[in-house]
């Protein structure tokens, strides 16, 4: 486990060996082994891993065809979640759009308000005021710890694990109540709006944050001990699930799963929004690319999040928390891409407007769904019991990646 | 005449017994992880949700019992029956004080292993009979820890039996008036208690049943009171687990520096309860805190390290014992 | 952020390419091959000295004449974006450049069912989100229908 410096996707110990990707060496999920009788008169036995099953994260469907306990062949059925948020966003306000993303990956709502909110703010060319920008990185990384907790108990309970689920759940507890003050809401927060956000911090926030902060770093060692340090579970996740370099940019990988098979690309840091480029943190790294580097990436992203609400609280300024902006947005016709770092990834919004009040395209880029095509593509191969690991350890969340 | 209504109150005694334990250690697990995982366990049915268990073992009796069309009809109704009469006849042998038991048999030691070595059969019985993939992985990962554990769980117990010289559960007991054996057979009863949890699908143990990964298992099929056998005779056999550890390591029904004439006539199955439910709690503990190992690595604890460090432990009790008979000569 | 449209038109050029409008907009730099010449683009942005060999996202717009797929890349090593554009007729066909690109595998099949078209030399065509019989939902001639169903009601 790597910290990195600001620069570090030139960094000279680790060369991106780009081109050098070949597909055919690669075990697609896709080309599966022909399911019969082969030469010990064994059969295949092809198992739906969900839609309903205890450990698939909503309403993912692995059909897995396992040689006794071993995945031959893995294929990801989706869709169960679809509820059609791209063609409902063209039937939506530009300000309305912040609840679809809510609705979207519904583990961190903060994150998809930002995103299209940047993405309509650089439509409409609007000077957001710097407490907004302070506000949205306090509300993402806030966000960040408490989607992280749901990972990080989930992740256990794949792994076979039960007490610290609720463990994580006790802590995301008080996040939501901080995130329900704020906002209003404690899952679907409509929070962010273009130009700024919904309402100043209420009074109180930032003692309740330091409140929690300061339990939260007891808390979160706890926590490293309780799963990380047990070492059934390091069995379980050390060398399981290895995506490489190569494969983690094939396979367009983002977020925390990117960092962790060695590769430094951070929007927080590498294209920043809000108030990131005044932040001081670092961007944890890990090179070997299994399930345990994952782990380790993400409790250290915890760390750094809370390291920076810290910084947040202390570096308010005064001012305005939004922009004057129109009851109806009408951008002029055009198009804008903007990108958040969402716990899962690199979250895209790629905005179209025609000029109406409502955008003409949204699409937005799920980072879970690239997510789900590596493991699809990494599970042939391992055991049952590591295919479930492998598909927690990259954190998947399906209302996002149905949309 | 009268030797059969004395051997059916012994049945019917040791049947009550198992319910009662079973109502007992649900409610058990149930508050004992609750409070682990920081929450509070049942509180709504009766004080602390005490009642919690009674009510769910009425739903289990009136629930409708759906029977899948695919199934392999014998088979299916016999596994619960054929999982549930071993764990029953476990107790048979178990000494809750010198007299109280359900029968004094002079291999109880072997009786139990023997007979609650049947229970995998009834499981794999489930699991095949079931037309289900869960239940089929579930019941196949059941024998296959089965096979491998049994081993290095009755070679755990045979150096007790060396220094005792006696598969008599009582003379165990009787044996350890000195010192309890877990202090001289302290990895000996590393070793039991962990082939234990295996022969028990104890977390981080809990293969055949493994809900992340194969939904309920072997039972994923079964409703009603086939399941509440199946879940009982689990709860029963945790049971006569702990007990035989109480008995072959902690003393069983005695206590230290106290004779047992001062403790009849409740004093010792009270103690003997006591024993085996602070063992039972540490199944629990176990439970609440660990992930579970996967497959292979079962596979190989068992014949790699398990097996061999038995083979070691027994060939250092044999000849400690054999040193230790010489020198009293 | 944005690379240098020369310089994209020039490595185009010499990987064969000739044919290509390069254009500099608002959103960055946008390339626009026809659909034949699509792969050719792809493999020499991908192979180049430009080395975009990451693949942020695929999508595709109904721009009311036709259906227009952008591929939108990024070079990691340069720290640069590119965005690809071709458009493909109605109830067309469109090839997968899943050998190039494995991100696009399951955007692909996305945009296959959403817009209608046909996704040819793909390991696994099948409908990603919806069931089959669906119409095509992101085509601007399919009207959502909530409206009239609470109207009906």
């Amino acid at each position: 486990m790597t910290e990195d410096s600001r620069l570090t996707v030139d960094a000279p110990d680790a060369p991106l060996a780009e081109g050098s990707y070949v597909p055919a060496a690669l075990p697609v999920g896709l080309r599966r082994v022909p399911s019969g009788v082969d030469e010990v008169s064994t059969e295949h036995l092809v198992v739906n891993f969900g839609p309903q099953h205890p450990s698939t994260h909503g309403v993912l469907r692995m059909i897995i065809e396992a040689d006794g306990e071993e995945v031959v062949g893995a294929e990801m059925s989706i869709g169960y979640l679809h509820r059609g948020i791209e063609k409902l966003a063209e039937h939506r306000r530009y300000n309305a759009l912040g609840t679809l993303m809510d609705r979207g990956d519904y583990v961190s709502g903060i994150h998809g308000e930002l995103a299209v909110a940047l993405a309509t703010e650089a439509l409409i060319e609007v000077e957001v005021p710097e407490k907004a920008h302070w506000i949205r990185s306090l509300m993402s990384e806030v966000n960040r710890i408490a989607s992280h907790l749901v990972w990080y108990g989930t992740f256990g309970l794949d792994a076979g694990g039960m007490g610290q689920f609720l463990y994580a759940v006790r802590d995301r507890e008080m996040l939501l109540d901080i995130l329900e003050a704020v906002s209003g809401s404690r899952m679907m927060f409509n929070y962010i709006r273009p130009g700024g956000v919904l309402a100043d911090l209420p009074q109180g926030t930032d003692r309740k944050l330091l409140e929690f902060l300061d339990l939260f770093d007891i808390h979160i060692e706890e926590h490293d001990q309780l799963l990380g340090g047990n070492e059934i579970f390091q069995s379980r996740v050390h060398g399981v699930g290895v995506i490489d370099k190569e494969t983690a940019i094939a396979f367009g990988l983002t977020g925390a799963n990117l960092r962790a098979s060695g590769v430094g690309f951070d929007v927080r840091r590498d294209r920043p929004y809000a108030a990131y480029d005044k932040l001081e943190f670092s961007v944890p790294m890990a090179a070997e690319g299994d399930c345990w580097a994952r782990y380790a990436v993400r409790m250290e992203e915890m760390r750094q999040s809370a390291r920076m609400v810290r910084q947040c609280l202390e570096g308010m300024p005064e001012g305005d928390f939004t922009a004057k902006v129109p009851k109806v947005l009408r951008p002029p016709a055009g198009e804008a891409y903007a990108a958040v770092e969402s716990p899962r990834g690199e979250w895209g919004v790629h905005v179209v407007s025609d000029g109406t009040e409502s955008p003409y395209r949204l699409r937005y880029r799920p980072p879970a769904l690239f997510a789900l095509q590596v493991v699809e593509a990494i599970m042939p191969g391992s055991l049952i019991a590591d295919a479930i690991v492998m598909a927690g350890s990259v954190d998947l969340v399906l209302g996002e990646i149905d949309r | 005449m009268n030797m059969i209504l004395v051997a059916s109150l012994r049945v019917i005694a040791a049947l009550g017994l198992m319910l009662l334990n079973g109502v007992v250690l649900i409610y058990m697990l149930r508050k004992v992880l609750g409070h682990l995982h920081v929450r509070l366990g049942p509180m709504n049915v009766g004080w602390h949700g005490v009642l919690q268990t009674l009510n769910d073992v009425l739903k289990l009796l009136t629930k409708e019992d759906p029977t899948p069309t695919n199934v392999d009809k014998v088979l299916y109704f016999m596994a619960p029956a054929i999982v549930f009469v071993p764990s029953l006849a476990a107790y048979a042998a178990l000494p809750f004080s010198k007299t109280w038991a359900i029968s004094n048999l002079a291999t109880g030691l072997l009786f139990t292993f023997a007979i609650m070595s049947l229970v995998p059969l009834g499981v794999l019985m489930a699991g095949w009979s079931s037309s289900n993939k869960w239940s089929l992985l579930g019941g196949m990962r059941a024998v296959g820890q089965q096979i491998a554990y049994e081993v290095p769980l009755l070679l755990s117990a045979l150096p007790i039996v060396l220094m005792v010289g006696s598969l008599n559960l009582n003379d165990i007991v009787a044996a350890q008036d000195r010192v309890w054996f877990f202090i001289p057979q302290f990895p000996a009863l590393l070793l039991f208690f962990i082939a234990a949890l295996v022969e028990l699908n104890q977390t981080p143990f809990d293969m055949s049943e493994a809900e992340s990964e194969l939904v309920a298992g072997f039972a994923s099929e079964y409703s009603a009171m086939k399941f509440g056998l199946l879940f009982l005779s689990e709860f029963s056999n945790m049971f006569v687990m702990a007990a035989l550890i109480v008995t072959l390591f902690f003393g069983g029904w005695s206590l230290p520096f106290v004779p047992a004439e001062m403790l009849t006539p409740i004093g010792p199955p009270v103690i003997f309860m006591i024993k085996t439910y602070l063992i039972i709690f540490c199944f629990m503990w176990i439970r609440g805190t660990f992930p579970r190992v996967r497959v292979d690595q079962l596979q190989q604890l068992g014949w790699k390290v398990l097996l061999p460090a038995n083979l070691v432990w027994l060939f250092v009790t044999g000849l400690a014992v054999k040193v230790i008979e010489a020198v009293a000569r | 952020m944005h690379p240098d449209v020369t310089a994209i038109t020039s490595a185009l050029r010499a990987a064969g390419v000739t044919s290509v409008e390069v254009e500099q907009t608002s959103l960055g730099v946008i390339v626009r091959p026809q659909v034949p010449e699509l792969a050719a683009v792809l493999s020499a942005l991908r192979d180049g000295s430009s080395v975009f060999t990451f693949m942020v996202d695929l999508f595709g717009m109904d721009t009311g004449d036709a259906v227009e797929l952008t591929y939108h890349l990024r070079s990691l090593s340069r720290d640069e974006e590119i965005y690809v554009r071709v458009s493909v007729a109605y109830d067309g066909a469109f090839t997968s450049v899943w050998e190039a690109y494995p991100a696009a595998l399951m955007p692909e099949r996305e945009i296959a069912e959403m817009f209608g078209l046909t996704l040819q030399g793909h390991p696994n065509p099948k409908r990603l989100l919806t069931t089959d019989g669906l119409d095509p939902m992101l085509l601007k001639r399919i009207e959502i229908r909530g409206a009239e169903e609470v109207r009906a009601r």
